[in-house]
């Protein structure tokens, strides 16, 4: 073990495909922390969903051993953060865990709205900043205008930060000595109470739960009974140890300064909450750490089996992944529509994708699920408040007295030929500008407040169909507000369809249900009789649109050689047909309920 | 007497047509030695097919009538030689107008051919350009008055719908045209848009199909006008003066034996349903090598009777209870009532005294409903 002085905890700020994991490829390749050959292509990054989006979704971290040209021997920690908004939460307790960042600006591309984002959280931390300029390597790179970006925009001195291209290895080694040099190291007091911040926790089914702690202070050892502030939750540790680049190497303890993990019998990662402090049960620290929040969802959407017989195989899934995933929330619901499934709670939209992707790859699931929905708050005329998080349950516009949805504060950073084009969309959503502001010649951040229902769906595609894909996001939760909202319902062949229901606002609710049934009769195979496609509120219909009934349908000829092939084709109509999911009298192939997500306005 | 069908497959035609994807080849060069190798193959199957009476012969093509005559009389008389075949036995020949003459059509006469089957596709000469057939409709009626003059009293006549840019006018003045000659039988296919064949591999062909609601209305009317006409349907897609039903194809339709023979040939024999691949050169090689069964699959009595169900109900006669019981042991109402209920009620499909059927309407969308009630 390193001496405190000689530590380094440290993450990288980046956005995506700015390189992050290709420098951490790199630090840990010259750090002798694995080699080339026998690295994979990008170790941090070891999901598959993750490697083929190219975006890191859970935090892991890595020690490495540094010889510095001033002679010593440092130990690196690098923490890793995820790079999506969804994640704003994890990236701020990644950053708290270090003393330092690394914040990479790709010389071809300049400083995105993400990057801007997690710079501000690093700086609130009061981390040592490093700006790293990276892909030098490439014609386009313009390495001076992006040191005066930093210089401007972030407002730190970027005067000598290193210029590097990750994928050749350029000048990479200057940024582990700016590493030694320039990260402070921890000051902990091994001696005090213990103090760690959870940054991360994942489920193994042998070890149990293991959680990645930064200790802050004192000492913590196979044995020793700790504590989780937040949750009170107690357990005996029965290992401590470093995460090296190829797994877990146990150690005899970890000091304050240090980074590592605990494993300590722990079910399930809802004990290890990311923020919560770890602290020993008998000898409590006398301050948890600031900043813990539950993992609170932003976004809920009805998963359901796409063949009801699956249905405890999904719980089972959910069940699995939330080991994993404490921001991952369900509960049962049941459907007119869809049968048994369970409503579950996302941080956002990408957050949800995952988990519908993970939950078909890894558990070969075949799922429907509904239209996302955010929470809306409503005040009754009884004077009750609820929150709903499900458009068929939203009570009767009799009942309600007012109602809120929640807001949000966006940043949006674009080419300043795109602002006109961006503007128009974030009115398009109700936006309210707040304000906008040069960050140079080129690019201008703009500020809105937006309703959180209008960008769940597609806004982040339209915003980059807009600006060429240069637009970047950034946003957070900004309260309720007073909101003239109205539930629009669909029926099908004149039965309301609950999984379709929504929540809109009122002067949006024709355009959106017109839509919404053209989507739908586009989608709905033709069935043996005509059926009606409506959008209504309450009780009035303000769309229509109608399927028209199969006429048709039959293989002309069927003859000798032709039986197989006709017995083949009834065959496959046959397993069409079983995907199929009948709403009354009517069958939809489960698409259908997503579909009606996919109405950008921008097609 | 157990009766059985004999299919006897002339993969050659003088040119390939826009939407046919049948196994045919535009050169005949092979012709004699497969005419040899088919004679081989049937002398095959003598032990197999002892005790069976044939009752129907079926030439099909391609272009059974392109190639000699002789090579029909030469077939027959192996298939004579080789089984049993009943004295008033339905033998059919597949012709197309412009392949046909006096001399042929005496020659098949002589030989027992008792049937023809012309593909005439469309009364209109643009149509039949666009199908790239190789006659016009006034070939056509000179073949066919030629073969009443020979004395042919069973003729089929086919007919397409649902052509590319074709209007309901159009297929009106086809079906009067046909019916005016007065043939015995009328077939009346929808164009279907097959993959690999010119009409599959040019995707403007599907843009001018005339629509869903044309389509259907087109195969109501004309079955209307051939009904009006004295031609009573009995399948999807064919229509019968009194006595003039296809004997042959509802073999097919009542999954009775049958056996082909030739390249792409299928046979339903003893419960068992297989076919030849369609290669023809290594048919010529050796007609008798199990290596030719493309596929091959013994049916249970459970899929029988499931292949009973779709193949029946393409029938207007329908499937029968009794025959559902005494063939595979089954209760058809047991098996099917439940299920044949939604499209009872929307009359689709209805009752019959003997078991089920499908409507005129049902039979239109027979593949949805086929596709739902069938356990494969």
């Amino acid at each position: 073990m390193a001496e405190q002085k000689n530590i380094r905890n440290f993450s990288i700020i980046a956005h995506i495909d700015h390189g992050k994991s290709t420098l951490a490829d790199r630090l840990l390749e010259m750090t002798d922390s694995v080699s080339s050959r026998e690295m994979e292509e990008q170790l941090l990054d070891n999901m598959d969903i993750e490697r083929e989006r190219g975006i890191t979704i859970k935090a892991r971290a890595v020690k490495m051993s540094y010889k510095a040209s001033d002679g010593q021997t440092y130990e690196y920690n690098l923490i890793d953060t995820p790079g999506h908004v969804d994640f704003n939460y994890e990236v701020s307790r990644s950053l708290a865990a270090c003393e330092g960042a690394l914040l990479v600006v790709d010389a071809t591309q300049g400083i995105e709205a993400q990057t801007l984002a997690n710079t501000y959280l690093a700086l609130e931390n009061d981390l040592e900043i490093i700006p790293v300029i990276n892909k030098i390597d490439l014609a386009s790179a313009d390495i001076d205008g992006s040191r005066k970006e930093i210089e401007d925009i972030i407002g730190i001195p970027a005067e000598g930060c290193p210029a590097v291209s990750a994928k050749t290895g350029q000048n990479v080694k200057d940024v582990l000595e700016k590493i030694a040099t320039d990260i402070p190291a921890p000051s902990g007091d091994p001696d005090a109470p213990l103090k760690c911040l959870i940054f991360d926790s994942y489920y193994d089914s042998y070890r149990g739960v293991v959680v990645y702690v930064r200790v802050a202070d004192g000492k913590v050892r196979a044995g020793t009974k700790i504590k989780m502030m937040n949750t009170g939750a107690s357990f005996e540790v029965v290992e401590v140890g470093y995460m090296s680049a190829f797994g877990l190497v146990a150690a005899k303890e970890l000091s304050a300064g240090e980074v590592g993990y605990i494993t300590a019998s722990i079910k399930n990662v809802a004990e290890t909450r990311v923020g919560d402090t770890v602290t020993e049960e008998s000898r409590p620290t006398p301050a948890a750490f600031e900043g813990f929040k539950k993992a609170q969802p932003m976004v809920y959407a009805g998963i359901y089996p796409a063949d009801g017989a699956k249905y405890p195989d999904l719980k089972d899934a959910l069940l699995k992944l939330q080991l994993n995933d404490a921001a991952l929330m369900f509960e049962p619901e049941t459907s007119i529509a869809l049968g048994f499934g369970f409503r579950c709670g996302f941080l956002g939209l990408l957050h949800m994708e995952i988990i519908e992707e993970r939950l078909e790859r890894e558990f070969n699931l075949d799922l429907v699920t509904t239209a996302p929905s955010v929470i809306y708050k409503v005040k009754l005329k009884n004077g009750e408040e609820q929150y709903i998080d499900n458009p068929a349950v939203y009570p009767s516009p009799d009942d309600i007295c007012e109602a809120y949805e929640p807001i949000v504060k966006a940043s949006i950073i674009v080419p300043s030929e795109y602002v006109g084009g961006i503007m128009e969309l974030c009115k398009d959503r109700r936006g309210t500008f707040i304000d906008m502001k040069y960050l140079d010649s080129v690019r201008v951040e703009l500020h809105y407040t937006l309703p959180l229902n209008e960008i769940i769906y597609d806004f982040f595609d339209a915003l980059k169909s807009r600006s060429k894909g240069y637009a970047s996001l950034d946003y957070e939760l900004n309260g309720y507000e007073l909101s003239k909202l109205v539930k629009l319902d669909i029926l099908l062949n004149m039965e309301v369809v609950d999984a379709l229901s929504f929540i809109v606002h009122a002067d949006k609710a024709y355009s959106r249900g017109r839509k919404i049934v053209e989507a739908l009769k586009e989608n709905i195979p033709r069935q043996l009789f005509e059926v009606p496609v409506q959008a209504a509120i309450g009780g009035r219909v303000i769309a229509r649109e109608t399927v028209k009934a199969m006429r048709k349908d039959v293989l002309a000829k069927c003859y000798g050689g032709d039986i197989t092939r006709k017995k083949k084709l009834l065959e496959k109509q046959k397993e069409g047909k079983k995907r199929m999911r009948k709403l009354g009298s009517v069958e939809v192939p489960p698409e259908t309920f997503m579909a009606v997500l996919k109405l950008g306005d921008d097609n | 007497m157990k009766t059985l069908g004999i299919y006897i497959h002339i993969p050659f035609c003088i040119s390939k047509c826009a939407y046919c994807d049948f196994y045919s080849l535009a050169d005949c060069n092979r012709t004699e030695e497969y005419i040899e190798a088919l004679k081989t193959q049937i002398k095959s199957f003598k032990k197999r097919a002892a005790g069976y009476t044939v009752d129907t012969i079926y030439f099909g093509g391609g272009t059974p009538s392109c190639i000699q005559p002789e090579y029909i009389s030469d077939l027959l008389s192996t298939v004579r030689k080789t089984f049993k075949v009943h004295p008033k036995a339905e033998i059919t020949l597949e012709a197309n107008p412009g392949t046909l003459d006096s001399n042929k059509l005496s020659i098949y006469r002589s030989a027992g051919v008792n049937r023809l089957s012309i593909g005439l596709q469309s009364a209109n000469n643009a149509e039949l350009k666009m199908l790239s057939r190789i006659h016009t409709w006034e070939e056509f009626e000179s073949t066919f008055v030629l073969a009443r003059f020979e004395g042919f009293d069973n003729i089929n006549v086919d007919i397409m719908y649902a052509l590319p840019q074709q209007s309901r006018t159009h297929l009106a003045e086809t079906v009067n045209a046909v019916m005016n000659l007065s043939p015995d039988h009328i077939s009346f296919y929808g164009l279907k848009i097959e993959q690999n064949t010119p009409f599959g591999n040019n995707p403007e062909i599907a843009k001018r199909l005339p629509d869903e609601e044309s389509q259907y209305k087109m195969y109501m009317e004309s079955a209307k006008r051939f009904e009006d006409g004295g031609y009573m349907q009995y399948e999807i897609s064919n229509f019968a003066k009194k006595g003039k039903k296809c004997r042959h194809n509802i073999k097919y339709w009542r999954c009775e034996n049958y056996l082909g023979f030739g390249v792409a040939a299928a046979s339903l024999f003893e419960g068992e349903l297989f076919s030849y691949a369609k290669n023809i050169d290594a048919f010529i090689d050796d007609p008798k090598s199990p290596a030719l069964v493309e596929s091959t699959q013994k049916l249970s009595e459970k899929d029988l009777a499931t292949q009973y169900i779709m193949l029946g109900m393409r029938l207007t006669s329908g499937v029968d209870r009794t025959e559902y019981f005494r063939r595979f042991g089954r209760d058809l109402d047991a098996d099917y009532y439940k299920k044949l209920k939604p499209f009872i009620e929307k009359r689709l499909a209805e009752k019959t005294v003997g078991g089920y059927r499908l409507t005129r309407r049902g039979m239109l969308v027979s593949n949805y409903i086929l596709s739902d009630i069938l356990e494969f």
